[in-house]
């Protein structure tokens, strides 16, 4: 039963791939894209409750998949994100112009890389296996550089020719490492399942340590590239500006958790057998460091989307500093955050829409004067912009909080200290680029009346507004509940 | 594995890092792939399971992928070579001090065979050493694939090689990665008028 409603997931967004390949119009694809979403997205939030609901007991698992609490929530995460932006997609779509490809066939090939991308990052965090996550992984960056670069526009080329790349080069380190663990698991547990996260727990205490310890530093230096960690997040901010907006919604809010999402599993299965410390250090290295980088960009007055861009930066950074913490609270943290950064992050660029088509110059230029020109888009990215820069009750500040706790809690009150020192200085960057954003010196070549998107976006910014209080309140339930305590024991 | 054989691909590695020709380059890294691929068919020669998987392996990644590259140099036609942004001198330099650094630091992976995990973890760096120092698109793909070909010795050279799930799903993603990066090629060619990645430095904070 579980595995055909995994199957059936992951089968409508591939299946909608191919028939969006006959559609007679480009309305008919719009129509035929939103209908598989809403089928796709109802069926995934199905498996995500399961997941979550089964908490206490053992994860539902079978030859190739997993369905743990971890699973649910970053599946629920994918679904809701995903379906958001194939819902604003036809609106984006309609303004969009020629595209990559021409303008009689873009809606078609943006709608089969669309739900080929969002079928492979519903399929991420199900997928019971090392290397089968891997493929996964390699096979997001071919379909959703398409995506990055649809417009076709030379700095969109330049994105996704630069994400291409470095992520690919990324992921032959971590596929190194993947092959060097293969080699350390030996013989015993036979052919692919060698590599079964549960099969990795197993063996992980037994494992020789330095080639263990090699193979689980090249894998996260490799998976790194994807999540967008510094040092190695160089495509992440020209990739997330330049992709049309409900595709830089994904990519942020749902790709790079999904990608994180491994690197936490490998170390969840690895971590135990390595005694810690080295592990630690590297999630804790490339936490501080996203975020003292990410920091100087959200004090400069930055275009919406590459601003946008760089919190995710922060944002990851602060997901590396709650993993390398390890504690429950640490861990309860990082929960809360991933969906409170995901709704907040993707309703931030969903807001791009409604703003690039009254103020095309906004794509180069700080947006500013929003709450004159367009109340709904000014408050779409009030909501956005307040709940990532934490303020409360954005769930933002109550996952930040409990991370340092957390941190606090394992011991580690300096590296504690300075994530909440530069927590606070990017708390200031977004809050001045809120306040800019909203009631700035209006720039000259806005249109100064709402387009349609805007109120659509609007409309979605009072949902997220509900959404994201939700989740503070659900927050304070976390700690100490028995979703926390499965989601350290891992994929076990 | 044959320490020839190793010593054959790391060379063909640095060659890749110095010619200034795609074409010349791509049918390097063709070379490269038949090599691994022969390698890879003699290592399985008694497993007729293992022989159809390196078969595959060996057509896709010694005759697809550089036909791929090859038609994407076709339609991407300069009239003359893009500028180096590196000396051939400065290129040797980089490439040996990454490959003399990686090596020396290597501990053993448990393989038991240290020229293979040597000669793989060299072509991992001639790889990335490629994308760095070169500026036409169709060379930093081929800096790709170099580094993928380092994967793909390493896994040759594991005891019993890898699941043929795994290596297929690499061989897809490869050669999708691949695809994809040709139609970039091509449609930066049509932009800038060049394939010198160089010239699309728009991006700047």
């Amino acid at each position: 039963m579980t595995e055909a409603l995994i199957i059936a997931t992951l089968a409508v967004p591939l299946g909608a791939a191919l028939l969006v390949t006959a559609a007679p119009s480009a309305r008919a694809a719009d129509r035929l894209s939103v209908g598989a979403a809403l089928v796709t997205a109802a069926l995934a939030l199905v498996l995500a409750v399961l997941a979550i609901a089964d908490a206490p007991g053992a994860a539902a698992r079978g030859s190739w998949f997993v369905l743990d609490p971890a699973a649910g929530v970053f599946l629920a995460l994918v679904a809701v994100v995903g379906l958001a932006s194939a819902l604003l997609s036809p609106t984006y779509l309609r303004h969009a112009g020629r595209g990559w490809i021409g303008a009689r066939r873009s809606h078609v090939f943006y709608y089969a890389a669309f739900d080929v991308f969002w079928a492979v990052l519903l399929a991420l965090p199900l997928v019971d296996n090392l290397g089968l996550a891997w493929i996964l992984v390699e096979a997001s960056t071919a379909t959703s550089a398409l995506l990055v670069a649809y417009s076709g526009k030379r700095a969109a080329l330049e994105a996704g020719w630069k994400y291409v790349v470095l992520t690919t080069l990324g992921l032959a380190i971590a596929l190194f490492g993947i092959v060097v663990l293969f080699v350390a698991v030996g013989p015993g547990a036979g052919g692919l399942a060698r590599l079964d996260w549960s099969a990795l727990s197993a063996a992980a205490p037994g494992l020789p340590r330095q080639t263990t310890l090699i193979a689980f530093v090249l894998i996260i230096v490799g998976l790194a590239t994807k999540v967008g960690w510094a040092p190695v997040h160089n495509w992440l901010p020209d990739a997330h500006s330049e992709a049309p907006p409900p595709i830089s919604a994904m990519l942020s809010a749902a790709l790079l958790p999904t990608v994180l999402l491994i690197a936490w599993r490998t170390e969840l299965a690895l971590g135990p057998g390595l005694s810690g410390g080295a592990v630690r250090q590297l999630f804790l290295g490339f936490g501080l460091l996203s975020l003292a980088i990410a920091i100087p960009f959200l004090w400069r007055p930055q275009p919406w989307k590459r601003l946008l861009a760089y919190s995710s930066l922060e944002h990851m950074g602060i997901l590396a500093l709650g993993i390398g913490f390890g504690t429950p609270l640490a861990i309860a943290g990082v929960v809360v955050h991933v969906v409170g950064h995901g709704i907040a992050k993707s309703l931030g660029f969903y807001t791009a829409i409604p703003l690039l088509r009254q103020n095309p110059g906004a794509s180069r230029l700080p947006a500013r004067g929003l709450a004159r020109t367009s109340a709904p888009t000014a408050l779409a990215a009030a909501v956005s912009l307040v709940s990532l820069a934490g303020l409360p009750p954005s769930p933002l500040f109550v996952s930040e909080v409990m991370v340092l706790l957390g941190g606090m809690e394992a011991g580690l009150l300096i590296v504690a200290a300075i994530a909440a020192v530069l927590l606070a200085l990017g708390f200031l960057g977004l809050a001045h680029a809120v306040i800019e954003a909203l009631l700035g010196g209006r720039r000259r070549g806005g249109s100064g009346v709402s387009p349609r998107s805007a109120r659509a976006v609007g409309l979605l910014a009072g949902a997220a507004a509900v959404a994201l209080v939700a989740v503070t309140v659900a927050a304070y339930q976390l700690p100490g509940s028995s979703l926390v305590e499965a989601l350290m024991r891992g994929a076990a | 594995m044959s320490a020839t054989a190793v010593t054959a691909l790391v060379a063909l590695g640095f060659a890749i890092v110095l010619v200034r020709h795609r074409s010349l380059a791509i049918a390097l890294v063709g070379a490269q792939a038949l090599l691994l691929g022969i390698e890879a068919l003699s290592i399985d020669s008694g497993d007729g399971g293992g022989m159809a998987v390196a078969g595959v392996i060996l057509v896709v990644r010694a005759a697809v992928l550089p036909a791929l590259l090859f038609l994407a140099r076709r339609h991407s036609r300069e009239p003359a070579l893009v500028a180096p942004a590196t000396t051939i001198v400065t290129r040797l330099v980089i490439a040996a001090a990454a490959v003399a650094i990686a090596v020396a630091a290597l501990p053993p992976l448990g393989l038991g065979d240290r020229a293979a995990e040597h000669g793989a973890v060299a072509l991992l760096c001639l790889g990335i050493a490629t994308v760095v120092t070169r500026r036409p698109a169709i060379l930093q793909i081929i800096g790709a694939v170099v580094a993928e070909n380092g994967v793909y010795l390493l896994a040759v050279a594991v005891p019993g090689g890898l699941p043929s799930v795994i290596e297929l799903g690499v061989l897809i993603d490869l050669a999708l990665v691949v695809t994809v990066s040709v139609a970039f090629s091509r449609k930066i060619h049509e932009e800038v008028g060049s394939s010198d990645v160089d010239l699309l430095r728009g991006l700047r904070d």
